[in-house]
């Protein structure tokens, strides 16, 4: 084949294009809007050019580039995509263009940054998606932070400043560990490079020691669980998803969050399965706790915005759960709802926020009636509370019947108790929906708002296709990311002589003091 | 080797001690055998013999301490030159040109010095302006 | 009649530094009037002529005067270091010292000559020359902090740091003593052969003390008492130069002694280790409380001499020093830029008498400067550590050498620090981008000489941070080039 720089070229575009931006006249605004839009659906056209050439069956890394970077350590620029990141891209690619059409008009100040700031953020998470070295992941996860801290810290609501601190340093403690652990895993194997490594630990010819595996896979689980978030390590999530600018939120929910589980999928459990298979149990109460506790925790916000943010706590777990389930089915199942919750979540906050550019409060006692002013946005915020509860013949059917369905062979006892959070997830969303939508028109404010524009009505419709097409032709998507799916657990098999070396390893005391 | 280091030094020793041992026995027969009479006149310090006027303990102009500090640095750079003295004539040339640049260097900043009228006893004033 | 023409010539840099300084100083009694730009002039041609000859001595490897020096590839790098960091903050000095009204020759004439310290330090090979480099750069920088006579706070800051200072110089030449009474030499290359039995325990003290003094330079905990109020004090040019300089010299001297001394890497392994962790957490911990930036970047110059000590632990633990050296060099370079760069914009910000220090005056800064504010903001991300900038590929190297050292629970402190640290460094950066604009006073523009210091370190920054390769295989070349145990 010969080289191509498609990945290239659909990572670094966004970020190219900041210079047009910066060549324009800081205010403005209406040209940095629709060159930043130009260069959003560029690159959105781009990366559907990934599609047309993805291979089907292949389990491999394709449109794979490969470049020495700095020698010493080997580091190389490599890039790659398979069937798990390559929706994960195209979502990013999505994403993005809607969350500048729904930051035309509510952002006023500092325009040309705030769109900057989303250009470099596509880029810096195109880049985590696409990356297979380790050095290169890492450069990505963390460059990432900082447009998104901005976005939170400078666009955000009230309580910005609070919420942007407390996403970067919650993320930073995670990721700086895992960067510890890469270097260690570097020491222990000798390479950067994820496929070079995976192959070496596959072949056995570099083992790790069962306690190595688990403090490793405890370093990389970490740092992902505080970006899925996982229960306990939630709580900067509802902060910042409800200071965070509209767009900062469709991002944040639509592709940051799959960040997490992405890396789970694709490190903690090829890299060290052993540690994997001892840590699920807990990891999947964990998740099932998630799942039930976050919806518990929407059904009684009086903010819609931080319900959203809750239902994504308890959506975000039954990615996790079907993770650790350990079974191809629920992989992909976790994979679709990976999807699925970028999207409906992304269009729930797509709503909200054009509800706040209305009223410019996110109480749900603010409203009520508003079906008949706004008989379009009302209609569609109906459509998409049901695809996100789980309807069938909308997305988020498909991803949790995978999920349930893969657990359910592993263990009955978590699929059931997951499934309770499917009936929690319809009653606060359809509750909350109730109470914004039905019922008396109290206030006299709400009587004359505005339904949604053209603007926004190409939006919604966009998404609300999307998420039909993945109700109904699901198996546009299966089918790609089936062999990677399935592939995951080939790569985490190892030799029978393994098992042996990795009793001799771990008898071999740990040198920690490092005396000579 | 510790014998020879007590043989070599004992008469520097004996010397010290001696001349200490002295000192002390003569300050203290003199107060044990000496008459005390204190006066006022007797008590005040001794200046040269002149009646002493004021206090002792008045700030000194910074002009002393500069003069003090230059004589230091200049003196101590001349102990360089006893051992270069030493061992001019093994060092031929090469030591003369590298005292030689030792010295200029020295010379440099002793023109600095005067140039800044660290050595003028009385500023004028425009120098003094020039030097705040 | 003279000394050897190469010895001369490896010599170069020095020789260049100190003649424009004696020039300068010259120069000042016996020019009056117009001459600002002439002195200006001056220092920067001398200082940056000092860098272009540095390549006399990379050409010219192998020890000079009598084996006093020894010009490798090691001291040839803190050369550059060095020199680069002496050449960027006369110019970024000229104005501030304008707007002080200081602006004499002197002043210059003393960056040059504590750089000519610094670089003795960085080739000796022999600890009397290490000796006098340190005491020409101590002695240079005490008169320095106290540059602004007429400032109280500047005079406290050199009285501490001569008092100090004199106090760590004089453990320095015990510590040279007693080492000589253990091997018989001062050359470090001959301290290699075995002691003669009985003579250990002096050897270990007078390593020791040598730690000592060099760790108060350096500024490890503990004996990091003296920074903060030292750096706050003096001027901030100044302020810019003994946070990069002197310590990359200190370090580098480090380096050598532990590279070349056998027993030194043994024995002081546990005591840089544990001053490591303690820098680390005193240096970050202190940071946060701070409201003064200025005084939070001399905390935060003290955390970041304990991330250096790690990968100098790193160095001692392993029996191949590169990785520990190469990281610590690779760091020094990456520090002194950082670190340069955010002194220079404080002080340009600062504005006349260093007025405007508290975090409070950054308010706003993104919306009326925003290029100069996107500077300093890069600097404080270095500084941090995060991807892309040098700061970050600084650190990726010490965790490195730490890991490969085994030392991992030195690591795992540093990451925890890294995030402790992220606090103030962010806190500062909400400030300048998310606060409204501080309405009573309008910073002042940026003279060219600044914006001109700024972004050499800026583009270093980003160099450093995106393309390594280059720079580190400099660093592991100048480690490899170190005598060896």
């Amino acid at each position: 084949m010969p080289p191509s720089y498609l990945l290239t070229s659909v990572t670094f575009l966004p970020l190219a294009g900041t210079t047009a931006l910066f060549m324009l006249r800081a205010d403005d605004h209406e040209w940095i809007r629709r060159i930043a839009l130009a260069i959003s659906l560029f690159e959105f056209a781009l990366s559907l050019q990934l599609l047309r050439g993805f291979a089907l069956t292949s389990a491999n890394y394709q449109f794979v580039e490969f470049r020495n970077w700095i020698p010493s350590p080997p580091i190389h620029y490599h890039l790659g995509i398979d069937g798990i990141s390559l929706f994960l891209v195209l979502l990013t690619t999505f994403l993005t263009p809607i969350a500048i059409l729904v930051s035309w008009k509510s952002i006023e100040q500092r325009v040309r940054a705030f769109f900057i700031s989303l250009l470099v953020l596509e880029t810096g998470t195109i880049g985590v998606f696409v990356s297979l070295d380790l050095f290169q992941f890492f450069l990505f996860w963390e460059v990432m932070l900082i447009p998104m801290y901005f976005l939170i810290g400078i666009w955000g609501h009230e309580r910005r400043i609070y919420a942007a601190i407390k996403f970067i340093l919650y993320t930073m403690l995670g990721s700086i560990l895992m960067l510890v652990a890469m270097i260690w895993l570097y020491e222990l194997s000798g390479s950067f490079d994820l496929p070079q490594i995976q192959s070496l630990l596959v072949s056995g010819q570099v083992a790790l020691s069962f306690q190595t595996e688990l403090l490793l896979f405890a370093a990389f689980f970490l740092a992902f669980a505080i970006k899925v978030p996982l229960f306990p390590l939630h709580t900067w999530l509802p902060d910042a998803h409800t200071e965070a600018p509209t767009a900062g939120s469709v991002i944040l929910a639509g592709v940051l969050l799959k960040m997490g589980t992405y890396g789970m999928l694709r490190f903690c459990l090829p890299l060290f399965p052993e540690a994997a298979h001892r840590f699920a149990p807990y990891v999947a109460v964990l998740a099932i706790i998630g799942i039930i506790y976050g919806a518990l925790v929407a059904m009684v916000q009086t903010d819609l915005k931080r319900l959203v943010a809750y239902s994504s706590v308890s959506h975000l777990g039954f990615v996790v759960l079907g993770l650790f389930a350990f079974d191809p089915t629920a992989v992909q199942g976790a994979l679709y709802q990976m999807l699925n919750h970028g999207i409906s979540t992304g269009a729930l906050f797509v709503l909200v926020g054009m509800l706040y550019d209305r009223r410019h409060t996110h109480l749900i006692r603010e409203f009520g009636g508003l079906a008949s002013p706004m008989p379009m946005i009302a209609s569609l915020f109906l459509f998409v509370s049901l695809a996100s509860a789980g309807l069938p013949m909308l997305n988020g059917f498909v991803g949790e019947f995978l999920i349930l369905a893969g657990t359910f062979a592993r263990n009955v006892s978590w699929a059931s108790s997951a499934a309770v959070g499917i009936i929690l997830s319809a009653v606060y969303l359809l509750w909350a929906y109730q109470r914004v939508f039905f019922g008396d028109l109290i206030y006299e404010k709400n009587r004359t708002l505005a339904d949604a524009d053209r603007r926004e009505c190409v939006v919604l419709l966009a998404m609300a296709v999307l998420i039909l097409w993945m109700g109904i032709g699901s198996v546009s998507f299966t089918r790609r990311t089936e062999a990677s799916a399935r592939n995951v657990f080939v790569l985490m098999q190892r030799p029978q002589a393994y098992n042996a070396r990795a009793i001799l390893r771990s008898i071999e005391p740990l040198r920690s003091g490092g005396v000579r | 080797m510790s014998g020879n280091l007590a043989q070599a030094y004992a008469p520097l020793l004996i010397h010290l001690l001696v001349a200490l041992g002295l000192s002390a026995i003569l300050l203290i027969l003199s107060s044990l055998i000496g008459q005390h009479r204190p006066t006022r006149e007797k008590m005040q310090p001794y200046e040269c013999g002149i009646t002493p006027v004021g206090d002792a303990r008045e700030p000194f102009d910074v002009k002393f301490y500069l003069v003090a500090m230059v004589f230091i640095l200049f003196d101590v750079e001349a102990v360089f030159l006893y051992p270069w003295a030493y061992v001019f004539r093994e060092l031929r040339w090469f030591g003369f040109t590298e005292m030689l640049l030792y010295i200029l260097i020295l010379l440099a900043g002793y023109v600095y010095l005067w140039k800044k009228g660290a050595l003028d006893w009385n500023p004028s004033k425009t120098q003094r302006d020039r030097q705040t | 009649m003279f000394p050897p023409r190469q010895d001369v010539l490896r010599l170069m840099p020095e020789i260049i530094l100190s003649l424009s300084g004696i020039l300068l100083m010259l120069i000042e009694p016996f020019l009056s009037g117009a001459r600002r730009t002439l002195i200006v002039t001056l220092a920067a041609l001398g200082s940056g002529l000092a860098l272009v000859s540095t390549i006399y001595p990379a050409t010219l490897p192998g020890t000079a005067f009598s084996g006093l020096l020894r010009i490798d590839g090691f001291s040839v790098f803190v050369h550059v270091v060095v020199e680069a960091v002496a050449f960027l903050v006369i110019i970024g000095s000229a104005d501030y010292l304008d707007r002080e009204k200081i602006q004499h020759g002197e002043y210059y004439a003393l960056v040059l000559f504590a750089t000519v310290g610094m670089c003795v330090m960085a080739g000796a090979a022999e600890l009397m020359t290490a000796f006098v480099g340190l005491e020409t750069s101590s002695i240079s920088t005490y008169i320095l902090a106290g540059y602004r006579r007429d400032v109280p706070r500047s005079n406290e800051s050199a009285m501490k740091y001569f008092l100090l200072g004199s106090f760590a110089t004089a453990f320095f030449l015990y510590g040279i003593a007693l080492l000589y009474g253990a091997t018989g030499t001062t050359q470090l290359a001959r301290m290699t052969f075995p002691t003669t039995p009985g003579r250990e325990r002096l050897l270990d003290l007078g390593l020791g003390l040598m730690l000592v003094g060099l760790a108060f330079k350096i500024a490890a905990a503990p004996f990091q008492l003296w920074t903060p109020d030292v750096y706050e004090g003096a001027p901030t040019p100044v302020t810019a130069l003994m946070a990069s300089g002197p310590k990359a010299a200190a370090f580098a001297l480090l380096l050598r002694i532990l590279a070349t001394v056998g027993a030194a890497g043994t024995f002081w392994f546990w005591a840089l280790w544990v001053s490591a962790a303690l820098t680390m957490f005193v240096g970050n911990l202190a940071a946060i409380a701070q409201s003064n930036v200025k005084r939070m970047l001399a905390y935060s110059s003290i955390s970041h001499a304990g991330y250096i000590l790690v990968a100098l632990a790193a160095a001692a633990a392993s029996d191949q020093v590169e990785l520990g050296v190469a990281a610590v060099l690779y760091y020094l370079a990456v520090y002194a830029l950082m670190k340069l760069g955010a002194f220079i914009f404080v002080s340009q910000l600062g504005g006349e008498s260093e007025r405007h220090m508290e975090i409070d005056d950054f308010r706003g800064l993104a919306v009326r400067q925003p290029v100069a504010a996107a500077c300093f903001a890069l600097f404080l991300l270095s500084l941090l550590g995060l991807p892309v900038t040098s700061g970050f590929l600084g650190k990726f190297y010490i965790f490195n050498a730490a890991l490969a050292s085994r030392l991992i629970w030195l690591a795992v402190l540093l990451a925890i620090n890294t995030v402790i640290a992220a606090f103030y460094y962010l806190r500062v950066i909400v400030v300048m981008y998310m606060r409204q604009p501080n309405q009573t006073w309008p910073p002042a523009p940026m003279p060219w000489a600044v914006t001109f210091v700024l972004s050499i370190a800026a583009a270093g920054t980003f160099y450093l941070g995106l393309f390594p390769g280059r720079v580190m295989a400099l660093a592991t070349q100048a480690a490899l080039s170190l005598p060896g145990r």
